[in-house]
């Protein structure tokens, strides 16, 4: 089994992949406070995909949407591929991403769940969140 | 002109990219400053950096580059230091401090793990094991898709239900993934994943890792797994699992130079 090829290297390209270590190369690594750090206002991309499950009017018609056309016979899953899959959310950034994770999906609801994710408009909080200096643990302020 | 910092390695490490291209545009060449037993990995910072794309890219790409060939302490993206005599007044200053954590991330990078639900299976999970759910969801089929109120209903259910196996299935990714690393970091949450985790991998073990998480892929069918390294340790530097993020926000003015987070 191939391992998934999201692989940073010295030599690639070096967009594959970085919506996801973003997060790591913003939010972590060494901080030396004698350093100013770049201002990070208007660094929004990493909120741009909005997971389908926030509470709102709008998710719920698109799950209830979602449910009504889901195939009950044809099992769980039908076609695993994940490798599949996660190559071609590295294909363009964040953009890519919301995009290439639905592609595992059937076509039957994938249209509901991208309406989802790109008329969802994030959370006013989730502005401050993408700045916001977390220590190590899990917060509970994602409801 | 202000200096952007990559990262600190040991003066010892083997390769460290000197010359090749870094932040800005055009791109401005990395140098590397010594003192003592310490290299920064360092260039000329722009005028106006904001974290652009490419900057980001610059900036993986660097430390990428001197982590390949031996362990490089991470900046976060965007330190800039008044001049490169800071930099170095900084290395000589805590010398100690980056040393032992050098010595401690010797050999090793971070893998990270974030996971996601295939929102296919996790529905079909959703509706075989909620009897009332599936219930009215077939009801509202045979309305033709139910009024307002009904879809309304169905769905809010149903986004309870997802939630609910979020969290559930972030714990079952730690538990199965928790063997495989030497050190857990557990990363923020965000809209764009269920669990979100860096693991401190020995290079030696890594194929044992990535064989943990394959193993965990089968396992959790219904979860993506989206898997990023060998990466520097960027989860790591500090000792304990928390950063010294507060004080690089207020944006402290210099001063003590020695950090109080530990």
């Amino acid at each position: 089994m191939t391992v998934v090829p999201a692989q940073q290297t010295g030599s690639g390209g070096g967009s594959s992949g970085l919506y996801d270590v973003l997060e790591l190369v913003l939010d972590r690594g060494l901080v030396i406070d004698a350093f100013v750090r770049v201002s990070l206002v208007g660094i929004e991309i990493l909120k741009i995909d909005v997971r389908v499950v926030v509470a709102s009017v709008d998710t719920y018609l698109r799950f209830a949407e979602a449910c009504n056309r889901l195939d009950l016979e044809s099992g769980p899953r039908k076609s695993p591929g994940l490798p599949d899959v996660v190559g071609q959310i590295t294909e363009s950034g964040a953009r890519g991403k919301s995009k290439g994770a639905l592609s595992g999906a059937a076509q039957t609801i994938s249209d509901a769940f991208k309406q989802a994710r790109d008329e969802g408009s994030p959370e006013p909080e989730s502005k401050g969140r993408s700045r916001r200096t977390t220590t190590a643990r899990r917060k509970d302020d994602d409801e | 002109m202000s200096t952007y910092v990559y990262g600190i390695a040991a003066g010892s490490h083997p390769a460290l990219p000197d010359g090749m291209e870094g932040v800005g545009d055009p791109a401005r060449p990395v140098r590397i400053l010594r003192e003592g037993e310490l290299a920064a990995i360092v260039s000329d910072a722009p005028d106006g950096l904001r974290p652009k794309r490419r900057d980001l890219v610059a900036h993986q790409n660097v430390l990428a580059e001197a982590g390949a060939a031996g362990c490089v302490l991470p900046m976060r993206f965007g330190s800039v230091a008044p001049d490169d005599a800071s930099v170095t007044g900084v290395l000589a200053e805590r010398a100690a401090h980056y040393q032992e954590r050098l010595r401690a991330l010797d050999g090793k990078v971070e893998y990270n793990i974030k996971a996601s639900h295939i929102e296919e299976a996790v529905l079909h999970h959703v509706m075989a094991e909620d009897p009332e759910i599936r219930a009215l969801a077939e009801a509202n089929r045979k309305a033709g898709g139910g009024t307002y109120e009904q879809k309304l209903r169905l769905g809010e259910m149903v986004a309870a239900a997802v939630k609910q196996k979020e969290t559930g299935d972030a714990d079952a990714v730690l538990q199965l993934l928790e063997p495989a690393g030497d050190a857990a970091s557990v990363g923020p949450e965000s809209t764009g994943w269920l669990v979100n985790v860096s693991y401190l991998v020995g290079r030696d073990s890594a194929e044992q890792f990535l064989a943990a998480v394959e193993q965990a892929r089968k396992d959790l069918p219904h979860l993506e797994l989206r898997v990023h390294g060998p990466l520097p340790p960027y989860s790591f530097v500090e000792p304990g699992p928390t950063g010294p993020a507060d004080a690089a926000t207020a944006g402290s003015t210099a001063g003590a130079g020695v950090g109080a987070e530990e």
